[in-house]
């Protein structure tokens, strides 16, 4: 897992800029297993070389089915054709960048892009096996933005784990996030400047970025491999049921639903004995 | 060809007069469009023509554009300094805004032109509005004088009649000119004689069916007055012919379209309307304040109301101020029509912006007051009883004194009672309506604190009998207005003298403390010691950058907790309602082993902002802890209704606040919608087989 914090240009920014990287860094480390790597950057030491170095160690070493999240936090401009991310030095494009995390052999890579004009990467980024989130809808949104507070809020608050699995996947830390900053501009009364975007809430779904509580612990007895695929096969049946909502009884609903969700409780319950 | 290179040479010098008739005629045919097409270019072609520019401002300032009608006026007296219809056309654009300048535009007007009769019967009209019924009936007689039958001018001497509940010899002689009634109604309305003003508005459209102003008028208060049915027809009926331009008109309709999106509640004693976004979150904590304030003012001001309080709460800002136009005054939070209260939700503003449940306090003394005194109350009067009201049972709610107050102290602009009224009415400085407010609650306050609390009640009835402040004065505090003037003075300087007097050094010591406090290198003791000295001079400073935080902040850094308690107490006791800083007092209140407390702390951000999701979060929490069921579901109700990020965690919290109370039935539904939404959710699994008898979890 690799942070970014990019140049401020005032001081302001560049508190902000580093204290949500050194937040960010905390919380990966503390919230994920022992085979996670973390590296930050920040400050004077964010540059392109140093950022370059990283990402083409991480190409050496990284395997196929390792994951690989990039989060970038920041000012970032867009010229109608080409995205940068602000670096102390010379900036970093959307091509570049795209280039070094094409060397990767990570299948599975999520970017998180946070600063201003960051829709501007989208195209460049756009690859199967990778997931972006940008901060904004596009190049054009080039105000300073909100949303990797949010974002970084999102990894630490379990409000964020909104299925309760003791995980906050990315797609659970966007839709905080992308809430959150709705919410700023409308009870600032002031237009919304970004506008959150993501394009394939199914695979977000499936990058966890924090861990906590007993998420980690796997069932490993035999002896109760029997509830676990009873328990697999009655989430499935109430997920069938959630699909089929709008177009059931409202009442059968509630009492087809109420029985699964009963029954699965009584299933965890005596897995957890 | 040649003849028409001809024509057209002589087309520039003809334009002029012809333009000005074709402009009046298309006017007076009520082809608006092309009246004002013929109007700019007119002034186009003759850009120095100052009698031009006049008659554009007329026109203009008919069809409801105020601002561009006083440049056009502002231009001509520019042009000509002579011109009195310029000056009377700025002094009716200031009066329809109750400007204070009014009266000095229609002095300057009859200064050139003794005989404009219509500046007299303006000048009649501004003084009936600041309740200055002798300098009306003054400027009447002298628009009579020159004009015999002169409409306003009659209709005025017929108002103050009618306002003092005598029979009018004048009516008769207004006959079948509606303009007559609609200026009566008008002053009806701004004495929120409401019923009055709408019957009036109905003769005068009795009179002249065409008078489109008044039905638009009699629209606007019958929706005031809650009768939206009828309200429609008659604003409908005025927009179809001639009230496009009309605001008042067109966003009124555009407000009635909008009360679909409106649920209503109703109870025996009580009327709320709410947007259906926000309903199910705001409705508990505005049905307490309302019955909590009618307990309170029944038993106060010895009075039943025989209908229930009708409140509307718009999270649209424009929507509220739709309600307050054309009536003077600021009306910025909320507005009493009667019986029926219109207010901002606390949606309508920033967060923290405003008290909401002190504004709902504040509009319900009002209910009470017009009621009791069956609409004779002065506006000084009402208002005054509605600001000591805001803070006379809860202390820490309501405005403090704020510096534009302490400024008007200072230079000494605060009225005598027998003229405060104009204060509301037509302003003469920028903060007056503002200032005014504070002045008539202070002065109630004062009357509570020097004579009792019921002697407010005893001035109340005796304004029932239409008496004028000044007689009410003598008559139950015994003595002489300019007395009581200058005894309420010496109470201010008491209050205030210290601040006031040490105002320039409060101002530029608060600036110099935020500017330490932003330095790495601030020493906490000394950040301390000039925070506490500005805390003494302005006690009641409690917006941005006030020195109780930075205190509190000052107090950290030493590691000195109890200090920093001490701090936010202090702000919060002066009403401060910075969320977060509330919000990290209840922390260190609840760190403190004092989750009581940080209970109170708060609650009382639940009457700024019920719809912070985080504060429902946390105060449903402390009252988990202390075992208060029923408030604990009481958050996590609204926690829900405002649909959180985490709704499983909103759902499972309800569900153990009802747990806590036995109601097994309730909790076993919250549990599951928990579960709906996140499945695995372990603690709402053991809590759904408890409540449900299954399993073996306890």
């Amino acid at each position: 897992m690799v942070t970014v914090a990019g140049l401020g240009g005032e001081t302001d920014y560049e508190q902000r800029f580093t204290l949500l990287a050194n937040d960010t860094d905390k919380i990966l480390k503390s919230g994920g297993g022992a085979d996670r790597v973390v590296e930050t950057f920040k400050g004077a030491d964010s540059t392109k070389a140093k950022v370059t170095a990283a990402l083409n160690q991480i190409a050496s070493q990284a395997k196929a089915q390792d994951v690989l999240v990039l989060m970038m936090i920041g000012h970032g401009t867009f010229d109608g054709t080409e995205y940068k991310f602000n670096l102390p030095g010379p900036d970093i494009s959307g091509t570049e960048l795209a280039g070094l995390l094409n060397r990767i052999p990570a299948t599975r890579q999520l970017v998180v892009d946070m600063t201003s004009a960051s829709g501007g990467v989208t195209p460049a980024l756009k690859k199967d096996g990778r997931t972006v989130i940008t901060a904004t809808k596009n190049g054009m949104e080039k105000n300073a933005t909100v949303f990797a507070r949010f974002w970084v809020e999102a990894l630490r608050d379990p409000a964020a784990d909104t299925d309760k699995n003791e995980i906050v996947s990315a797609l659970e830390a966007f839709h905080y996030a992308q809430t959150k900053t709705d919410a700023f501009f409308k009870d600032q009364k002031r237009l919304a400047t970004e506008h959150a975007q993501l394009e394939d809430q199914t695979k977000a779904a499936a990058f966890p970025l924090v861990r906590y509580g007993s998420a980690a612990a796997v069932v490993n007895d035999p002896a109760k491999r029997d509830l676990v695929s009873k328990k697999e096969e009655i989430e499935n049946k109430i997920d069938a049921l959630k699909f089929e909502k709008d177009l059931m009884n409202p009442e059968d609903y509630k009492r087809q639903i109420a029985a699964l969700l009963l029954e699965l409780a009584k299933t965890q319950e005596l897995i957890d004995k | 060809m040649k003849r028409c290179g001809l024509l057209l040479g002589l087309v520039p010098f003809l334009l002029p007069a012809q333009s000005l008739q074709r402009a009046e005629a298309l006017w007076r045919a009520h082809d608006y469009v092309a009246a004002s097409n013929e109007f700019d270019a007119l002034l186009k072609a003759q850009p120095d023509n100052a009698n031009i520019k006049v008659r554009a401002g007329q026109f203009y300032f008919e069809r409801y554009y105020p601002d561009d009608a006083s440049k056009l006026f502002q231009a001509a007296i520019a042009m000509d300094p002579k011109n009195a219809q310029a000056y009377l056309g700025l002094a009716r654009v200031y009066e329809e805004n109750f400007s204070g300048k009014a009266k000095e535009a229609a002095d300057k007007a009859l200064e050139i032109d003794p005989k404009l009769y219509e500046a007299d019967e303006l000048k009649a009209r501004i003084a009936l509005e600041d309740d200055d019924q002798k300098g009306a009936i003054e400027a009447a007689d002298k628009a009579l004088a020159i004009k015999p039958d002169a409409v306003v001018a009659t209709a005025i001497h017929a108002a103050v009649d009618l306002l003092a509940d005598k029979e009018s010899p004048w009516l008769a002689k207004i006959g079948n000119r509606g303009v007559g009634y609609e200026t009566i109604a008008h002053f009806f309305v701004i004495n929120r004689r409401y019923e009055d003003g709408i019957a009036y508005y109905k003769k005068a459209v009795a009179a002249t069916p065409d008078l489109w102003s008044a039905h638009s008028q009699l629209g606007v208060n019958l929706m005031r007055m809650g009768r939206d049915g009828e309200a429609y027809k008659e604003l409908e009926l005025a927009y179809n012919n001639d009230h496009t331009s009309d605001a008042s008109t067109r966003n009124s309709l555009k407000l009635l379209d909008t009360f679909k999106d409106y649920k209503t509640f109703e109870t025996s004693t009580t009327i709320l309307k709410l947007d259906k976004k926000e309903a199910d979150a705001l409705r508990p904590y505005f049905e307490d304040q309302m019955k909590f304030n009618i307990a309170l003012y029944e038993k106060k001001y010895q009075y039943k109301l025989k209908e229930p309080v009708q409140v509307e709460v718009y999270p649209n800002h424009e929507d509220f101020a739709v309600r307050t136009l054309g009536l003077p005054g600021l009306g910025a939070l909320g507005v009493t029509f009667d019986t029926v209260v219109a207010m901002d939700s606390p949606s309508g503003r920033k967060p923290g912006e405003f008290h909401w449940a002190s504004t709902l306090r504040h509009e319900m003394s009002h209910v009470y007051m017009l009621k009791l005194t069956n609409d004779r109350v002065p506006r000084w009067f009402t208002e005054g009883v509605a600001v000591h009201e805001e803070t006379a049972t809860t202390p820490d709610w309501g405005d403090r004194i704020t510096p534009e107050i302490i400024t008007a102290i200072r230079d000494k602009k605060l009225l005598p009672v027998a003229g405060i009224d104009r204060g509301f009415v037509h302003p003469e400085f920028p903060a007056q309506v503002i200032v005014s407010y504070f002045e008539a609650g202070a002065m109630c306050d004062y009357i509570a604190g020097r004579w009792g609390e019921l002697k407010l009640l005893d001035m109340a009835h005796e304004f029932t009998k239409n008496v004028p402040t000044v007689t009410v004065i003598r008559d139950q505090l015994k003595i002489e207005p300019e007395a009581f003037d200058k005894d309420f003075l010496a109470d201010i300087d008491k209050q205030y003298g210290n601040t006031v007097k040490h105002f320039e050094e409060w101002t530029k010591g608060l600036g110099e403390l935020n500017k330490l406090s932003r330095q790495p290198d601030a020493k906490p003791e000394e950040l301390l010691t000039k925070a506490r000295e500005l805390e003494a001079i302005y006690p009641d400073y409690v917006e941005l950058g006030n020195a109780y935080l930075v205190a509190a902040k000052a107090c950290l850094a030493k590691e000195d907790k109890q200090c920093a308690l001490d701090e936010y107490a202090k702000y919060a006791k002066h009403s401060g309602r910075d969320a977060e800083a509330i919000k990290f007092y209840a922390k260190m209140l609840d760190e403190a082993g004092k989750p009581k407390e940080a209970e109170v702390a708060l609650d009382r951000l639940n009457w700024v902002n019920p719809l912070d999701q985080d504060l429902h979060q946390k105060l449903g929490g402390l009252y988990l802890k202390t075992h208060d069921a029923p408030l604990a579901a009481r958050e996590f109700q609204a926690l829900v209704a405002l649909h959180p990020i985490d709704a499983a965690g909103a759902h499972y919290n309800l569900a153990m606040a009802f747990n806590a109370q036995g109601q097994k039935d309730k909790a076993r539904e919250e549990a599951l919608n928990a579960l709906e939404a996140a499945p695995n959710f372990k603690p709402a699994q053991k809590l759904l087989l408890e409540v449900s008898g299954d399993g073996t979890s306890k």
